[in-house]
């Protein structure tokens, strides 16, 4: 049991020792350690919340097949024991040590991808991401790589131009060349569990999931993090002291994601950027979901997890997997147990997992060829918001296409993730025709009670919620699907 | 012509990129710095009955808690009028006003003191929208007109007449690095403040006046800031005023980074509009006649108010000639921030305003709308002077019209457009082109002035001081480029300075698109007086050596890094081997440069004069793809033409019309301002406020400068560009208008308001869909 954390930093094993005297605590973010360093200020902080990406840093670490993995994230986000074992990499570790400018560097200087500068750090380091995991990128995967970062200068015209121009020649830098020499270093790191006192919170980061169910059972009120892209909000925007904190994030079980004929099971801690790729041919919907989830920065962190722990009304993953039939594994030191997702919710941000129980896994049963599923997502904007209503709806027509089953899941029309039962019930055995839908369209606002709230009036809520499902419709019938793609 | 050929990169575009770059936020400081914080006030109305601040000053690593009573100066920040106090005294008027100030060891220790803090309040009455202010009578300053012709009259005459009312949004500034700033005591009362400022002198002037000190005690910095648009022009002044309030009661340096939800919950926004309109037209959808009555929400102090209302009232025509034209204001007080400047300054609100009107023209007449825009198109002969008198010179919208028109085959798409309609049920797609003609100089006359102070240091390099403050837009850049060309030497040999009141006093905000403007002519006149030295003395050197034909000091040319004398060119010498000589010959080699606006007056009381140095013109054409179920619209493609005179730097100014442009999009689209039934901010944070991402901009973006004649009478022919492409975006929001006019098959004009949001656009939907079902029933 450690009670330091390492990692690497400009090319050296950095430790950092918590406790009473240090300045640092475990719930410190790596944004607030590097403005802390004289040397690290290139990080900005431009909103503390993973909503700008001013501050984004790269982590790579340890991968498959022997190489390193480069994922951005928000530092305002990430806790500084998350860095264990992995290489932090900053705006300022870009220049070659010739002093030349990394080739992200020079394409932003050359194009003019800067204007007051303030953003920029953010973007090089998306920049760099992006470069390291995607030569040669088309459009839509540049545009996704910077979902994350806000520009309020340039209209992002310049920064595209850049990024196509950094990625069109390779991705060999100084950074591959140091590749094994970071390897080796970052394996002389133990992976120990960690155990990180500080004068107002304990930090358990355990080595195994044993351990993890162990301190549940002893810290019933311990918080648990795994992405921490939630909580980590209570810390910068809140300013609460996190008393107990259980960090699975170095659990590898938590990350396993594994298939047989008749499902996928999804590590409760897996980065849903990892997830995304194993599902992608599965299950459609969920991948189209997960793509407009947050940012890169985002989704390099957040799990399945953290959606289910956070219960929200709005976790924007949760609809479509409610109608995917997903099962949800509880587990503690006396075993684990199974609920379906729909009945996991109990109300407002609450669930039925006890308080000695972690969620570890979901499990997706995978679908008959017949079942037609669909994911909506409605917000304010398309990148980087959180869902104002979203759908997951799945359906099995017979072959006089009539309604065999169908399940309607809404995020943002009730205190929880909710099943239209009565709109199910009326479709059930009718013909899947518009007038059907029409008529069946009408029942949901009798079904759902949303609020008015920031994003939006209760009364947008309710047609946004009828015409869902009337999209739904068009899109099993093949509607105008022409445009459909250009929209989304 | 060379130097407008190609485009030099940011000056600080490697330091940019490096992280190198030096915000407040990154200025080294000794382990004597202190953390400043805001308390603030939770009521949008209510009076202080008590407070105590005794708790709070004992805990341990609090330096200083101070209130109103513990200004030594005036407790006043009001830019104009001076209505807003620096900490609230006996009554707060809006949410998030500042009441208390605390310095301490850590941002922790100030929470704790803050939490200590003990306040009474005894919450009023607030008005909270522009409605209940006009039925409480709550004026801010007088109703202001300004007309042309008879418009009563013209509208009887008139074929058709229209009216109605439209709603424009307010917009928060979100620039990335919030308000920020540092001070630093020195000896005596001298203390130097390193602000995120557009307005170093009144920065200045405002410290001087809390602290009860002089100004030449107080200096103010300004490196470069993370953004700014407008909310660093008068709000940056409070926080420099807090911060220096604490570090003179401390005695050390302080430190106040507004975090983003207390910046957006404190500052002004831009201002929103309710905007009545009627207007008379002819059959071909010629404007008759046309009133408008705008009505500004100013919140609770009247910051700029007066000035942005001015603005709105003289674009109010934006780029056609209304022979009779009634324009009145009002700013209407408020209990919520005072509201500020933002790009285009009241000026995107007055051009919202007559483009719809020219917008529902055309559906009336069931005419292509761009049709209708430019037969109202300011003349270039007759039909050129504006409603307050002023002559449209150098009009350039019939030209970039055509061009525009046939660049971006308008016509064609318009057609497939209407085609598309026609045979989508749920999505739509919308078109539509917007011009923009906007006025340049400050319409308060005597602030188009600039100052310089340009040393040459006798190793040959050069170091620029000027008034303007560098916040993203490439001024320093430009600035820099002027002098390299005044002294003809390489960019190599000059540094611009960062802003500084000590090196240049009593300068105006960088703010109205002027800033290369008036400061790029200051520096101008600046290396002037330095040439005419230098010629001077080289050319008594070169006639020392040919005492036969002597070198006419009017006759030196500075070119190729070089001093020659342009009737013996093989007399020159290096620019760098001059400046020694300089030197022993005890001539000066710094100099200052001042420049004022020549030509222009504005009598505000009688809404008459010429309060603009020139202007500057635009067009746009926007096409939307919407989808009608969930209101979500893509930005299809967008081309720009856009005149910028003889651009000094073509990338720069490309990158201020597309960053423009794209902000304006987010103020039409998605951007919302939304405040609770008790006054309190609840867009205060970006999970709720929704600037433009990367995805939101044109799939397809085509903008491109207009290629003509030098603008006369402005720096190297060049034409000011930071706020008029902010207007073109009203291109986008007419574009959604089409589509969702397209569900009633144009036959009925939709209820619109702007920013164009998901919801405006589905609650528009649906009422179109009942009124036309209604009228199928019927």
């Amino acid at each position: 049991m450690a009670s330091t954390i390492s990692f690497l930093l400009d090319g050296r094993t950095t430790t950092v020792e918590f406790g009473h005297s240090s300045i640092y605590s475990p719930t410190t973010t790596v944004l607030n350690y590097l403005r802390s360093l004289p040397e690290h200020k290139g990080v900005k902080e431009g909103c503390g919340q993973g909503d700008c990406g001013a501050c984004t840093v790269v982590l790579a670490e340890a991968g498959p097949a022997g190489r390193l993995l480069y994922r951005s994230v928000d530092s305002c986000l990430v806790f500084l024991p998350m860095l264990h074992r992995k290489q932090l990499i900053t705006v300022e570790n870009l220049r070659h040590p010739n002093g030349d400018l990394h080739p992200v560097q020079r394409a932003l200087v050359d194009l003019h991808g800067s204007q007051c500068g303030f953003c920029t750090p953010g973007i090089v380091m998306s920049l760099f991401a992006l470069y390291k995991n995607h030569p040669r990128p088309d459009r839509t995967t540049i545009e996704d790589a910077f979902a994350g970062n806000l520009c309020r200068c340039t209209g992002y015209q310049p920064i595209i131009a850049a990024a196509q121009r950094a990625c069109a020649e390779g991705n060999a830098d100084q950074f591959n060349k140091g590749e094994e020499a970071t390897l080796a270093l970052l394996n002389s790191i133990p992976r120990d569990s960690l155990r990180l006192e500080s004068a107002e919170t304990m930090y358990y980061r355990p080595a195994a999931l044993s351990e993890a169910l162990a301190l549940k059972a002893n810290h019933p009120a311990g918080i648990v993090v795994t992405g921490g892209t939630d909580i980590a909000l209570r810390v910068t925007k809140n300013h609460d002291v996190l008393p107990e904190v259980i960090d699975l994030s170095a659990l590898d079980e938590m990350k396993l994601i594994a298939e047989d004929a008749f499902s996928i099971s999804i590590g409760a801690g897996a980065p849903l950027n990892d997830v995304m790729p194993r599902i992608h041919d599965v299950f459609p919907s969920l991948h189209r979901m997960l793509s407009v989830f947050g940012s890169q920065q985002i989704r390099n962190m957040a799990t399945f997890g953290g959606n289910l722990g956070t219960a929200s009304p709005i976790g924007d993953a949760l609809p479509v997997l409610v109608a995917l039939g997903t099962t949800v594994e509880l587990s503690s030191i006396t075993g684990s147990r199974r609920v379906p997702m729909q009945h996991y919710f109990t109300g407002y941000r609450t669930t039925v997992r006890r308080p000695d129980e972690i969620v570890t896994a979901v499990i997706l049963p995978k679908p008959a060829s017949n079942l037609i599923t669909r994911s909506y997502k409605i917000s304010k904007r398309r990148e980087l918001d959180i869902s104002t209503v979203s759908g997951g709806f799945s359906l099995r027509l017979n072959e006089r296409r009539e309604v065999e089953s169908i399940v309607l899941a809404f995020g943002g029309m009730a205190d929880r993730v909710k099943r239209a039962e009565t709109v199910e019930n009326f479709l059930a055995g009718r013909k899947w025709n518009r007038e059907t839908v029409d008529e069946a369209s009408s029942l949901i606002e009798r079904e759902c009670n949303p609020i008015s709230d920031a994003r939006a009036s209760a009364e947008m809520r309710r047609i946004a919620a009828r015409n869902l499902l009337l999209k739904f419709w068009c899109e099993t019938e093949g509607l105008e699907a022409d445009v459909e793609s250009v929209v989304q | 012509m060379s130097n407008q050929s190609y485009s030099e990169t940011n000056e600080s575009a490697d330091l940019h990129v490096t992280g190198e770059a030096v915000y407040v936020d990154d200025i080294p400081v000794g382990g004597q710095l202190l953390t400043g914080r805001v308390v603030i006030s939770p009521y949008a109305h209510a009076k202080i009955v008590s407070f105590d601040l005794r708790d709070a000053r004992r805990i341990p690593g609090v330096h200083a808690v101070l209130a109103h009573a513990d200004i030594p100066g005036d407790n006043q920040m009001g830019p104009v009028v001076k209505d807003e106090p620096c900490l609230a005294a006996d009554e707060v008027t809006f949410c998030g006003q500042a009441v208390f100030l605390i310095a301490a060891e850590t941002e922790q220790q100030c929470r704790e003191a803050e939490r200590l803090i003990q306040v009474a309040y005894e919450p009023l009455d607030a008005i909270l929208d522009i409605e209940t202010a006009m039925s409480n009578d709550s004026l801010m300053g007088s109703h202001r007109r300004i007309e042309r012709g008879d418009v009563e009259a013209a509208f009887a005459a008139s074929d058709h007449i229209i009216e109605g009312e439209l709603r424009t949004g307010a917009q928060e500034h979100w620039y990335l690095e919030t308000q920020a700033c540092l001070c630093v005591p020195g000896e005596r009362d001298e203390i130097t403040a390193y602000s995120s400022t557009q307005h170093p002198s009144e920065t200045q002037a405002l410290i001087a006046g809390v602290l009860g000190i002089r100004r030449n005690s107080v200096v103010v910095e300004v490196r470069r800031m993370g953004g700014g648009f407008g909310g660093k022009e008068t709000q940056a002044n409070h926080t420099a005023c807090w911060t220096a309030l604490l570090c003179r009661a401390t005695r050390r340096p302080v430190k106040i980074r507004l975090f983003r939800d207390d910046d957006m919950i404190m500052t002004g926004k831009r201002h929103r509009f309710l905007t009545r309109y009627k207007a008379g037209f002819t059959g071909n959808g010629i404007l008759e006649a046309v009133r408008i009555e705008l009505n500004a929400d100013g919140g609770a102090a009247t910051d700029l108010s007066f000035a942005i209302l001015e603005r709105a009232m003289l674009h109010a025509d934006n780029s056609y000639y209304i022979a009779n034209f009634s324009v009145t204001g009002a700013i209407w007080k408020t209990n919520l921030p005072p509201n500020t400047a933002m790009r285009g300054f009241g000026g995107p609100q007055g051009t919202a305003a007559i483009e719809t009107v020219v917008d529902r023209v055309a559906r009336f007449l069931r005419k292509d709308p761009a049709e209708i825009r430019s037969r109202n198109f300011y003349g270039t002969i007759s039909r050129n002077t504006t409603h307050y008198g002023q002559t449209v010179e150098n009009n350039r919208l019939p030209e970039m019209y055509n061009q525009l028109i046939r660049s971006s085959d308008y016509r064609e798409r318009r057609i497939a457009v209407d085609e598309f309609n026609a045979t989508h049920e749920f999505y739509k797609k919308g078109l539509a082109l917007t011009p923009v003609k906007f006025g340049i100089s400050f319409t308060t006359s005597f602030l188009n002035q600039a100052g310089a102070l340009v040393n040459i240091y006798t190793d040959g390099t050069i170091l620029v001081n000027h008034g303007g403050t560098e916040m993203g837009q490439g001024l320093h850049s430009k600035i820099r480029h002027i002098a390299a060309r005044e002294f003809g030497v390489s960019l190599k040999r000059v540094k611009v300075s960062a802003t500084n009141t000590s090196k240049v006093p009593n300068t105006s905000a960088t703010a109205a698109s002027t800033g290369s403007d008036l400061n790029g002519m200051a520096v101008r006149n600046a290396a002037a007086t330095l040439k005419s030295r230098i010629a001077e003395t080289i050319a008594e050197v070169f006639s020392e050596e040919n005492r036969s034909s002597p070198t006419f000091a009017s006759h030196i040319v500075f070119e190729d890094e070089s001093i020659i004398d342009g009737d013996h060119p093989e007399r020159r010498i290096a620019f760098a081997d001059a400046m020694p000589i300089m030197q022993h010959r005890q001539v000066s080699l710094s100099a200052t440069g001042y420049y004022r606006t020549p030509d222009i007056g504005w009598d505000r009381e009688k809404g008459r004069g010429k309060p603009f140095h020139y202007y500057a013109f635009g067009m746009a054409v926007s096409e939307v793809l919407l989808d009608l179920l969930t209101g979500r619209h893509k930005l299809l493609r967008t081309d720009i033409l856009h005149d910028t005179g003889t651009s000094i730097n073509p990338a720069i100014d490309i990158g201020q019309v597309e960053g423009g442009f794209i902000q304006g999009v987010g103020w039409c689209t998605t951007e919302e301002i939304k405040w609770d039934e008790n006054g309190r901010l609840m867009t205060h944070s970006p999970d709720t406020y929704k600037i433009p991402t990367v995805g939101d901009i044109p799939q397809d973006f085509r903008v491109s400068l207009l290629r003509t004649d030098p603008n006369p009478g402005t720096i190297h022919g060049s034409k000011a560009v930071g706020e008029p492409p902010f207007m073109l975006s009203l291109s986008v929001w007419l574009a959604i208008k089409d589509a969702v006019s397209a569900v009633a098959g144009h036959e009925l004009e939709p209820e619109f308001s702007l920013p164009a949001t998901y919801e405006v656009i589905l609650l528009s939907i649906e009422k179109l869909k009942a009124k036309t079902l209604k009228e199928a029933s019927l």
